[in-house]
């Protein structure tokens, strides 16, 4: 037991002497983990140059430590070796950033055409669209010129329907003619869309008296304003007005003026 | 006459030890006015490196200045490979920078387009 003891001392100390190569200072086991860690990274695929650049850093640390041991100048080669390994660490990196800049600046460039192709599709559409309510409008009052008199005011665009077309004399009962007439119009202005409310004036001709006249101007209005609501237009966008002979169009002294002066003007008043 | 050349040649290698490392330490400075340029000063790392091999070049030239060259020489080498790792590091940051610049450019423009 003593003596086995003896001999295991024995070997140790026969080991430790006789373990000539001396241990590897700090900045070589630091350098030796450094350059381990770079050359797993991605530096051997986006900075192989530099990974070998750090490899024979640390080749030269190693042989240095091999030849001069634990000496100062072993630890400068191992400290370079360390920095190199690092280096080839940041150069990966920095490829990496760049490539990620190349690959994002393409689907920028890529974005940008998108937008560009989507908002000239946009305008397209747009145009088409206005082109066909453009078409629609003049549509519209291509028909309506067909059964009224139309003419563009500061107050809107007054449709004229005369009042022989309209009513019997002294009646405010709307013709059979007169209802398939304001239909067309109803439907022409409903096409035209976009206005704000209507108005509907009666006028008469100057015979007869003022207060008649006013009286059977204003229920010849509300015949066509209840005429036109019951063809869709909304009650609350539509007023009735009557005007009596206060405003003629034509000279009462005629009968051909007089059967003008006879008149339903609807006034489509615009959006502002 | 030849012979007399190359003896007084070998006489003053040794006598005189390793030369001045000039060339070396020039391409130092130059390494750490390069690393300067590219931003080593405003990303932490970078500046440490930048930091070290300034610290090493004022080494390097007092001990040249003590005759010392050999040992100026390695600190040299030290000063080259920090500021080279500073320059690396400052051109890795910006390089991440304007890639996520761009990314965040990209982001915006796909909101808007939205």
């Amino acid at each position: 037991m003593n003596r086995s003891f003896k001999i295991g001392s024995l070997l140790a100390i026969q080991a430790l002497v006789g373990c000539s190569t001396p241990l590897p200072p700090q900045e070589l086991l630091q350098a030796r983990s450094a350059y381990n860690a770079a050359s797993k990274s991605q530096a051997s695929q986006l900075a192989p140059a530099q990974l070998d650049t750090a490899k024979q850093a640390l080749e030269k640390a190693e042989a240095t430590f091999k030849e001069e041991g634990d000496e100062p100048v072993t630890k400068d080669m191992a400290y370079i070796a360390n920095i190199r390994a690092q280096i080839a660490v940041a150069e990966a990196g920095r490829e990496q950033a760049s490539r990620n800049k190349v690959k994002v600046d393409h689907d920028f460039r890529n974005s940008q055409l998108d937008a560009l192709d989507s908002s000239k599709t946009a305008l397209e559409a747009e145009k088409k669209a206005r082109a066909e309510a453009e078409k629609a409008r003049k549509a519209a009052e291509a028909s309506l010129k067909e059964i009224a008199a139309i003419k563009e005011e500061s107050r809107g665009v007054v449709i004229t329907l005369s009042g022989s077309v309209l009513f019997a004399t002294g009646k405010s009962t709307l013709l059979p003619i007169a209802q398939e007439k304001l239909s067309d119009v109803a439907k022409a202005i409903g096409d035209q869309g976009g206005y704000k409310s209507l108005l509907v004036e009666g006028h008469t001709d100057s015979q007869g008296s003022v207060d008649k006249n006013q009286q059977l101007s204003l229920q010849r209005a509300q015949a066509v304003r209840s005429y036109l609501i019951t063809q869709g237009v909304p009650s609350d966008k539509i007023r009735a007005e009557g005007i009596g002979s206060s405003r003629p169009v034509a000279d009462n002294g005629t009968a051909e003026g007089r059967a003008n002066n006879r008149r339903v003007e609807i006034v489509v008043e615009p959006n502002k | 006459m030849r012979k007399l050349c190359l003896a007084t040649v070998v006489l003053a290698t040794a006598c005189g030890g390793a030369a001045v490392p000039q060339e070396t330490l020039t391409a130092a400075k130059a390494a750490v006015a390069g690393a300067e340029v590219a931003g080593a000063s405003s990303e932490p790392k970078a500046a440490l490196h930048l930091k070290l091999a300034k610290e090493q070049l004022g080494k390097a030239e007092k001990l040249i200045a003590d005759g010392d060259n050999e040992e100026a020489s390695r600190e040299i080498d030290r000063a080259q490979a920090d500021a080279d790792l500073a320059f690396s590091l400052a051109k890795e940051a910006t390089a991440k920078k304007e890639a996520s610049d761009t990314q965040e450019q990209l982001e915006r423009l796909k909101q808007h387009s939205k």
